[in-house]
């Protein structure tokens, strides 16, 4: 897997570059700011960009709005949004297209490296990473969807799962239930979603983009 | 030449400027002054009072409108008056009659014009008459005869010069005095008076204090996310690398160990930064508050509708007393539903908060709880920005806490 990294602070970037030389990935380019990591990007893309959201010159979101950038002239890359703190605006705005190929991460998951670089292989390969926390935000406000506030307690729990990128399995194990009755719970969210079965099967990445713009 | 020096200057010439063009400017101040005298003396039967109101508001804007040609031609200036303390349109009519700044601006307009005319008229009249009479006496060599002429000898001529000398002596004086006198009115009646001052240096102090606590605990912020959270997400990383590289068990669990130590010093440097400038503020009071309401144990909903972005310490202020309303909702009101409601009114910003709780809640007087917590902390810290707040909340609910702040800390719309 091949990645670019745009973060400011030289600690970081060499830190999370190593890292990922460590686990086999091969980082592309390490660039301090945003219009370095469009004209990498442009340059050779790579399978992702893990971007940090506060950078040079205003130190606000232009690594979030070089993320939009990136989604919506590269759909193919993926892109890996960091922050320093949790914003739920910030996840709303990057899901509002698509869920697919897209991540956001607290800063301080690099820490659990195995998360961090689980969350960049799902990203790469087309899934969603969100953060525990952003999720739990979201989760903690009122459902104005109807749909949404159709569900149960546990099916709001699986789908803030579901949103994290979780498959099936994972949900099985992280809430110790078998993985049939995982499945009992997702159809029951999207019937009480409304979303009928369909060819063009995505009805996971569906009822997560309704959870996430509720 | 001495006589001359004084007209060699500048100084009389701007004088003279001033006084004439007073003449003008001051015509419709002494006017309206009129019709305020006419008015007020109506006034007694009611229907001269609209009148009078109307008189003391334009009264109000003569500071600015005899700054501009005193500044330019003497290089005098002096501050606005300071708006009237009330924020609605019946508030300023009822505050007007009862307004020093405007009837003193008002006195002044009845008092300018007359001492311009008295300035400007013989100013006028002895540059026109005084260089005649000062060359009358070479008039008279001249060969041919002049019917204006009135001396009969050409001695006779010599004293007309004489008071032509008189003349240009003394106008300057004249001019200055005039000047002078204009200048004691408008200190006495134009410019902000001695208390007024006071309070525009208090408050101008009191918004740089709150600008500067604000900018500072912006840096810290910013401090402690790019400079120390980044280097302990480093450490962890570093840490991670070695339990992921060693071989050994005991290493491998003292690097785990430390990693989680790490993990939640980053926890707890989160808790700290959100309590001190929340970042989400540098995106605008509506994402700030809405990932505030995310937050709460109370479903909460929020709209903001604002018109244009308050001052940093006003936001702050705002933000905080949601997060500290919401966390009061979620201990003591036993609701089930809390709606944020922010937007601009004719009074500044009004934050209402309202939950489906149990009710019973008082502010009670500022400073009987502990300083800056619980519905107290909010009134003080409400009063502090020149806002206020207010409690409704009768037994069985619902609950409601308004805060109104200015617009602009520090000075009043």
């Amino acid at each position: 897997m091949r990645v670019a990294i745009a973060e400011d602070n030289p600690l970081l970037r060499d830190g999370i570059t190593l890292l990922l030389g460590e686990h086999g990935i091969e980082v592309t380019a390490a660039v301090p700011d945003a219009a370095g990591l469009l004209a990498a990007v442009a340059a050779d893309p790579p399978d992702a960009a893990v971007v940090d959201v506060r950078m040079p010159p205003t130190f606000t979101d232009e690594g979030l709005r070089a993320a939009l950038t990136i989604r919506s002239a590269y759909p193919g890359v993926g892109v890996l949004v960091f922050s320093q703190w949790v914003e739920t605006s910030y996840a709303r705005q990057l899901l509002s297209e698509q869920a697919g190929r897209v991540g956001y991460l607290l800063k301080d998951r690099i820490v659990s490296t195995g998360e961090f670089v689980g969350a960049l292989r799902r990203v790469a390969d087309g899934g969603t990473a969100l953060d525990p926390e952003v999720v739990r935000q979201l989760l903690a406000a009122p459902a104005v969807d109807a749909g949404l506030a159709r569900l149960s307690d546990r099916e709001r729990e699986i789908l803030g799962l579901l949103a994290e990128g979780r498959s099936n399995v994972a949900i099985a194990e992280a809430l110790h239930l078998v993985e049939r009755s995982v499945e009992k719970h997702v159809t029951a969210i999207f019937t009480k979603l409304d979303l009928p079965p369909a060819r063009t099967d995505h009805r996971r990445v569906l009822a997560v983009l309704r959870f996430l713009r509720s | 030449m001495i006589v001359l020096r004084a007209w060699l200057t500048g100084r009389v010439w701007r004088e003279l400027a001033y006084l004439v063009s007073g003449v003008f400017v001051g015509l419709p101040a002494f006017v309206l002054a009129l019709v305020g005298v006419v008015a007020a003396a109506a006034s007694v039967l009611t229907v001269g009072l609209p009148l009078l109101v109307g008189v003391l508001a334009l009264a109000r804007l003569a500071p600015g409108w005899f700054r501009g040609p005193a500044r330019r031609l003497l290089g005098w200036d002096w501050a606005d008056p300071p708006p009237l303390p009330a924020r609605t349109f019946w508030g300023r009519v009822r505050a007007l009659p009862g307004d020093p700044t405007a009837w003193r601006a008002l006195a002044y307009c009845l008092a300018h014009w007359p001492l311009m005319l008295a300035g400007a008229y013989p100013g006028l009249i002895c540059v026109v008459l005084a260089p005649l009479g000062l060359t009358y006496p070479l008039w008279w060599l001249l060969p041919w005869d002049f019917p204006a002429f009135d001396g009969d000898t050409w001695a006779d001529t010599w004293w007309v010069a004489l008071q032509g000398v008189a003349l240009l002596l003394a106008t300057p004086w004249w001019l200055r005095l005039i000047v002078l006198l204009d200048r004691l009115l408008v200190r006495g009646l134009l410019h902000p008076s001695r208390s007024q001052r006071r309070i525009a240096e208090l408050e101008a102090g009191r918004a740089a204090l709150q600008s500067d606590a604000a900018a500072l605990l912006r840096r810290v912020e910013r401090d402690l996310h790019d400079g120390t959270q980044a280097r302990l997400v480093a450490l962890g990383l570093t840490l991670s690398r070695i339990e992921s590289r060693s071989d050994q068990e005991p290493v491998r669990a003292l690097a785990a160990d430390a990693r989680g130590t790490v993990t939640e010093a980053l926890a707890e440097l989160r808790d700290i930064v959100r309590g001190m400038h929340p970042p989400a503020l540098d995106d605008g009071l509506e994402v700030a508050l809405t990932t505030l309401a995310a937050r709460s144990a109370v479903p909460a909903e929020v709209t903001v509708a604002l018109r244009g972005r308050p001052p940093d310490a006003t936001a702050s202020a705002l933000y905080f007393a949601v997060a500290e309303l919401l966390t009061n909702v979620a201990r003591h009101a036993g609701a089930t539903r809390v709606r944020i409601d922010l937007r601009t009114v004719d009074d500044g910003l009004r934050l209402a908060v309202t939950d489906n709780g149990r009710g019973g809640a008082t502010a009670g007087p500022p400073g009987s709880g502990p300083s800056g917590t619980g519905l107290a902390g909010l009134t003080r810290r409400a009063a502090a920005l020149d806002g206020s707040l207010s409690v409704d909340s009768p037994a069985g609910g619902p609950t409601t806490v308004t805060m109104v702040l200015p617009e602009r800390a520090g000075r009043l719309p």
